[in-house]
């Protein structure tokens, strides 16, 4: 072998060997920039992410990736270069980072591929880049022909170096303080309370919540107050009897607050109802999938899954049902219940055993009862009616929040969410829809 | 998860724990975990893969371990030995394939892989797709908590 053949394998070896930095390369507006692979977890398509109100410009929203939810930021936004509009449904190129134990999804225009350098041909920046502030810029380095500007990540969207006057600090600050103050606040806006009935009202608030788990918010604020004026006519002046002073007391409380025919078969007058409010339920597709988490002991399941299989005879039902209580979602699959209580359009599915009376297969096939926990990951595909009948009420605040969004993400756009009676959300990604005396939600985008 | 997965494991758990380990066995309360969960120290796993796909953990501490192998092998073994991990596997193998003849009894097929032992400390499990039930068992030599993580095919 020639010396000079030898010389250009050696060479060429040794540049193969000092590959010791390798960086996801992305495009935004026309540029090529690059992000140390070390720091990437992974790369994917995203669409439809969950929009966070009031927050940062760049802040796209927050997006479930496989059950961590993650901050979405629009890389393009944030250097102020063009973010062209992106169309429905088109899924946007997103790298997934890891800064410290913190996931943070970033939106490129394009992603291109993994390119392998030698760090040590890594130039530092010049400050004649004035696209991007230089100091979010590690080095520029050249490979086939194509100059790459390295960006430091940290120092963009870590917590190192972080610029107060940015990012989302102030959303996370802000937060718990609304979240203690509400009730009373909310009080003090409608009309001049005297300090008692406020004192008296925050202690209910309280003991609803050490009682039942019933946790008063924006979701039932409105409820709660009404209620609350009633129950003091009701109990008479005495502070002792407004306050709740037992478990009883608070189921008393709550009584009027539970949705029609919980944990009872609907009346024929109220599957009328739903059926005039499902009727609004448009899909192309040839299945209509529910969700009915907080499904309890199943009569609301069976109740829905009769009414959809009346109102969508072209169609296939599909229903999943969920439930934490592992002793109430035992008995639904095999519900057993008497004659008495069934109402005559649930009649024609019901099969005689030697118990008693219990859902034949033809409704039966169209549920899914599950064992589970909303707040865990949720691994079945989106769908077209979402029923959580006076479910949210009972999760803490910030869990109330997850529960939105994770409805937002379970839904097709057009899809109808169908709360408690005395549940009332208002996020500008769902709008009122109003059918038969009853309230649901369309969501939007 | 479906219901009807849950039973027959908690009830092969206890009629095969009963009969090999022969002292008291305890249920605790069911409850359900979310992606990841630290492993005790001592985890068995055992596959399955059919109508129903998933995976079956039973984990326990090592000095948990290390009882429950000498009761069932009738005397008493000090280190995490080749005798004590066979012991273990076939606890677990025991274990779940009551439970599997019961669901098949049920209607669902499906085929197990044979048990895994796996032993470390610091150890995770993470099924992003489905969440896992798990049935706490108590016994003299400590506690085993049996980590059931089942679904539908999709």
């Amino acid at each position: 072998m020639s010396t000079i053949r030898q010389n250009i394998k050696e060479e060429e070896a040794s540049r193969i060997e000092n590959i010791d930095f390798k960086m996801v390369t992305f495009s935004l507006a026309g540029k090529e920039y690059g992000i140390d692979i070390m720091k990437v977890k992974e790369i994917s398509k995203a669409n439809r992410f969950t929009f966070v109100p009031n927050s940062a410009s760049y802040v796209r929203g927050v997006y479930n990736l496989r059950g961590d939810i993650i901050s979405v930021i629009d890389l393009r936004v944030m250097f102020n270069l063009p973010a062209p509009k992106v169309a429905e449904g088109v899924m946007e190129d997103m790298i997934i980072l890891r800064l410290d134990e913190m996931l943070i999804g970033v939106i490129v225009d394009s992603i291109d591929k993994v390119v392998g350098i030698n760090s040590e041909t890594i130039q530092p920046p010049h400050p004649i880049f004035g696209d991007i502030n230089i100091k979010f810029i590690k080095g520029v380095v050249e490979n086939d022909d194509r100059l790459y500007l390295i960006l430091d990540v940290e120092r963009i969207l870590g917590q190192k170096g972080e610029d107060p006057s940015r990012g989302p600090r102030p959303l996370a600050a802000v937060a718990p303080v609304e979240e203690e103050a509400y009730p009373e606040d909310k009080k003090l806006d409608a009309e001049p309370v005297t300090s008692e009935a406020k004192v008296d009202f925050s202690f209910v608030v309280e003991t609803l919540n050490t009682f039942r788990h019933f946790v008063v918010s924006p979701l039932n604020i409105a409820w709660t107050e009404h209620r609350f004026e009633q129950w003091k006519q009701e109990r008479g002046a005495a502070v002792e009897a407004v306050q709740l002073q037992n478990a009883e007391d608070a189921d008393t409380f709550l009584l009027p607050f539970y949705s029609d025919a919980s944990g009872h078969f609907f009346p024929a007058s109220l599957k009328d109802s739903y059926a005039a409010l499902f009727r609004g339920l448009k899909t192309d597709r040839g299945q209509i999938a529910v969700w009915n988490p907080g499904c309890g002991r199943g009569y609301e399941t069976y109740s829905l899954a009769a009414i959809l299989k009346e109102l969508f005879t072209d169609k296939a039902v599909k229903i999943w049902a969920h439930d934490k209580d592992l002793l109430s979602i035992s008995t639904a699959p095999n519900l057993i219940f008497q004659k008495e209580h069934v109402p005559n359009y649930l009649l024609p599915y019901v099969v005689e055993g030697k118990n008693g009376l219990s859902v034949g297969p033809e409704l039966k096939d169209l549920i899914l009862f599950e064992y589970h926990d909303i707040l865990h990951g949720n691994p079945f595909p989106e769908v077209d009616l979402i029923v959580a009948r006076d479910l949210g009420s009972f999760f803490s605040r910030q869990d109330q929040d997850k529960l939105i969004r994770i409805f937002t993400e379970k839904m097709r756009t057009g899809g109808l969410l169908v709360l408690g009676k005395n549940e009332v959300i208002s996020d500008p990604g769902w709008e009122t829809v109003e059918q038969a005396g009853l309230t649901a939600y369309r969501k939007k985008r | 998860m479906r219901v009807e997965y849950i039973n027959p494991f908690v009830e092969s758990a206890f009629n095969v724990l009963k009969e090999v380990v022969g002292s008291n066995v305890e249920r605790g309360e069911l409850f359900l975990k979310s992606s990841s969960q630290p492993v005790l120290g001592v985890a068995a796993i055992v596959g399955l893969a059919g109508d129903v796909e998933g995976r079956v953990l039973f984990d326990m501490t090592k000095d948990t371990a290390l009882g429950v192998a000498s009761a069932m092998n009738g005397e008493s073994l000090t280190s995490l030995d080749e005798l004590v991990k066979a012991t273990i596997t076939e606890l677990a193998n025991m274990i779940t394939a009551q439970a599997v003849t019961k669901l098949h009894e049920l209607g669902f097929k499906f085929d197990l892989t044979p048990p895994a032992l796996i032993t470390g400390e610091n150890m995770e499990v993470t099924d992003t797709e489905v969440e896992a039930l798990i049935v706490p068992v108590q016994l003299e030599q400590g506690k085993i908590e049996i980590n059931v993580a089942i679904r539908e095919r999709a």
